[in-house]
């Protein structure tokens, strides 16, 4: 079983999403993950500099793969679907373009900064505990099952378009976050707009068309009978838990949703603690669901 | 080969809607569009769907299986089948729909419409006969080039949905074709038009388009294409350039994205929604502003984007004069 990682958990998780970066730490330490530390990472640059600076973007993309590579790690594991969106891609720019990489590598040494050769995977933590070993792990861990507790799986989109850089899974029919939810004893809840946009990359610059995207899967969750919903997105996760009061205003329904990351859902179901999970950092607070899955606790 | 499928319905003159199951031989071969064709010719001759030319070309016969659009044409059915599934079809989705399978293709031409759809050659004289393309430019422009019209990209697209207006991915991909076409005199007025109100920064990067695209054309990476060239003419004027520019400016300022910046330099008004900002700062969410987190190694970054600057400036220069070879010693 694999289980030495270099870890990247990105901005998002490294500033406001602590609460994610944190239970990641915690469940991967349950689940005999060692996350090797990546010293002098830096943003992928998400789609904005993809998208703004695509030359750019595929330096400080190269130059976290050759970081990785410096430390004999062969894999990456990360926690946000932009992440790995962006990393992939560039790898597989890089890897199949040698043209490129080399152009490249010659920038990143010219500034001193470790140079790529191809030989690292990107991969979701959701991907590493959905399937083989991992999932076995996953299972083993799940030790205090949430029984009864209905939970609304939310992929987001760049963790299952474009399929031909992913791949993981049917981006149609996604069934990795549900087979999670069920190994950690909760039941799936399921409804059509699990596989959609939650609108966030446009919240700043188009804030009604995003919020008449986050509205969807809110709306359909709740109409479904979830007591949460969980995402593997840090940007979902924000998205669906901090604009949940304004797309509640914007769509005049009382949405009362608690949103959770997979890192927390996981490390419920192995027995951290509320604190350990810091399911405070959040917007929309949790206690209807943290009360019944922590019933037999005090908080 | 039994194929069963339920397809919905739509009958404009009574306004009613139903789903209705189709079960009917086919050869082992057929595609959704014989199955179609099947029924309409031995069940059902009042089944309404467009087709032309049976090989994923003309972009007639887009529709949705299970909610995912598709070339009927291009689809076969043998895999469903043998998954024993009883697939759903329907109109594409953002179009408003006519009859049965047939939407209204008008919002989706007037958008195309919009983006000018044919060369601008700025009234200049090709240096030969004719302007000729090189190879390599050709290449900078097929991908978009693939483009059949089918508004399979459209019927998922997110941001359409909501906003109605958004141009959308295959009127964009087509904007990045004529926005990289070396012939083109028209790169900055296109720009211009897709930096607009319901342009480039309406996508969501959804990705819908680029998986349901049956020609591969990316529409999604062609829209970035055009973002990107917005951004390295430094058109800054839309809120969605501006967050763009808090990510490259951070990514070298202090390897981490500003949180704190992002909004005031995006949208100074939303700065303003100080009870939105005391929930973010009483859950944690809120990082001081003073003290950044700062990535390690920072002189890397900092370096990096300044060297490839120089470099991003030479291609933009060569993208503003459009043609790349040398005309003059042409024959």
């Amino acid at each position: 079983m694999k289980s030495s990682y270099a870890y990247y958990p990105g901005c998002l998780a490294s500033l406001s999403q602590k609460e994610l970066d944190t239970s990641t730490r915690a469940v991967a330490e349950r689940l005999g993950f060692s996350l090797v530390e990546i010293p002098g990472f830096t943003c992928c640059g998400a789609g904005d500099v993809h998208e703004a600076r695509p030359e750019y973007y595929l330096h400080l993309n190269a130059r976290i793969l050759g970081q990785a590579e410096q430390l004999e790690q062969d894999t990456i594991m990360t926690i946000c679907n932009v992440c790995t969106l962006n990393l992939r891609q560039a790898n597989h720019k890089l890897r199949e373009d040698a043209e490129l990489l080399a152009r490249v590598n010659k920038n990143l040494a010219e500034v001193g900064a470790a140079t790529y050769s191809g030989g690292v995977e990107v991969r979701h933590l959701l991907w590493e505990i959905a399937e083989g070993d991992g999932y076995e792990k996953l299972k083993q861990v799940a030790e205090r099952p949430l029984t009864g507790v209905r939970i609304a799986p939310f992929y987001g989109c760049q963790i299952l378009r474009p399929s031909k850089l992913l791949g993981f899974e049917d981006p149609d029919r996604p069934q990795s976050l549900e087979r999670i939810i069920t190994a950690c004893g909760a039941e799936p809840v399921d409804y059509p707009s699990k596989i959609k946009c939650c609108g966030f990359p446009i919240v700043l610059a188009r804030e009604e068309v995003a919020l008449g995207e986050l509205i969807q899967p809110l709306a359909e969750a709740q109409a479904a009978g979830a007591d949460a919903m969980v995402t593997p997105c840090p940007l979902c996760h924000l998205s669906l838990d901090a604009w949940q009061g304004k797309a509640a205003r914007e769509a005049d329904i009382d949405f009362d949703m608690p949103i959770l990351h997979l890192a927390q859902l996981v490390g419920a179901a192995a027995g951290l603690s509320y604190d350990e999970l810091l399911f405070k950092r959040h917007l929309v607070r949790t206690d209807r669901l943290t009360d019944k899955i922590y019933a037999e606790t005090t908080q | 080969m039994q194929v069963t499928l339920k397809i919905e319905r739509y009958n404009p003159e009574s306004d009613e809607s139903r789903q209705e199951t189709f079960s009917v031989d086919v050869v082992e071969e057929a595609t959704l569009l014989d199955v179609l064709d099947v029924i309409k010719d031995e069940v059902d001759g009042s089944l309404t769907y467009r087709k032309s030319c049976r090989m994923a070309v003309c972009g007639s016969c887009g529709m949705r299986m299970d909610g995912a659009a598709v070339l009927a044409c291009k689809t076969p059915m043998r895999p469903v089948v043998e998954a024993g599934e009883v697939p759903v079809i329907s109109p594409m989705g953002n179009l408003p729909v006519l009859k049965d399978l047939v939407v209204d293709m008008e919002p989706f031409w007037e958008k195309f419409r919009a983006i000018k759809p044919y060369l601008d050659d700025g009234g200049e004289e090709p240096p030969v006969k004719e302007w000729r393309v090189q190879q390599a430019e050709l290449d900078r422009v097929m991908t978009e080039a693939l483009c059949i019209q089918c508004g399979c990209c459209v019927s998922e697209c997110n941001s359409m949905e909501a906003d109605p207006d958004f141009l959308g991915p295959a009127a964009l991909a087509k904007a990045a074709r004529f926005v990289g076409d070396a012939r083109d005199r028209g790169r900055m007025k296109r720009l211009q038009m897709a930096n607009g109100a319901h342009g480039v920064w309406d996508c969501t990067r959804c990705y819908f388009c680029n998986e349901r695209c049956p020609k591969g054309v990316d529409p999604r990476d062609a829209i970035a294409k055009i973002g990107g060239e917005i951004y390295a003419e430094g058109m800054l004027s839309d809120k969605g350039a501006r967050h763009a520019q808090v990510f490259d400016f951070s990514s070298h300022a202090t390897g981490y994205l500003l949180e704190t910046a992002l909004v005031p330099y995006t949208d100074p008004m939303k700065a303003l929604d100080v009870k939105f900002a005391l929930k973010m700062v009483r859950a944690g969410k809120a990082p001081n502003p003073l003290r950044p987190h700062r990535a390690n190694k920072l002189g890397e970054v900092r370096a990096l984007s300044k060297l490839v600057k120089e470099q991003e400036k030479e291609s933009l220069a060569d993208k503003r004069t459009g043609v790349t070879v040398d005309r003059e010693n042409e024959s």
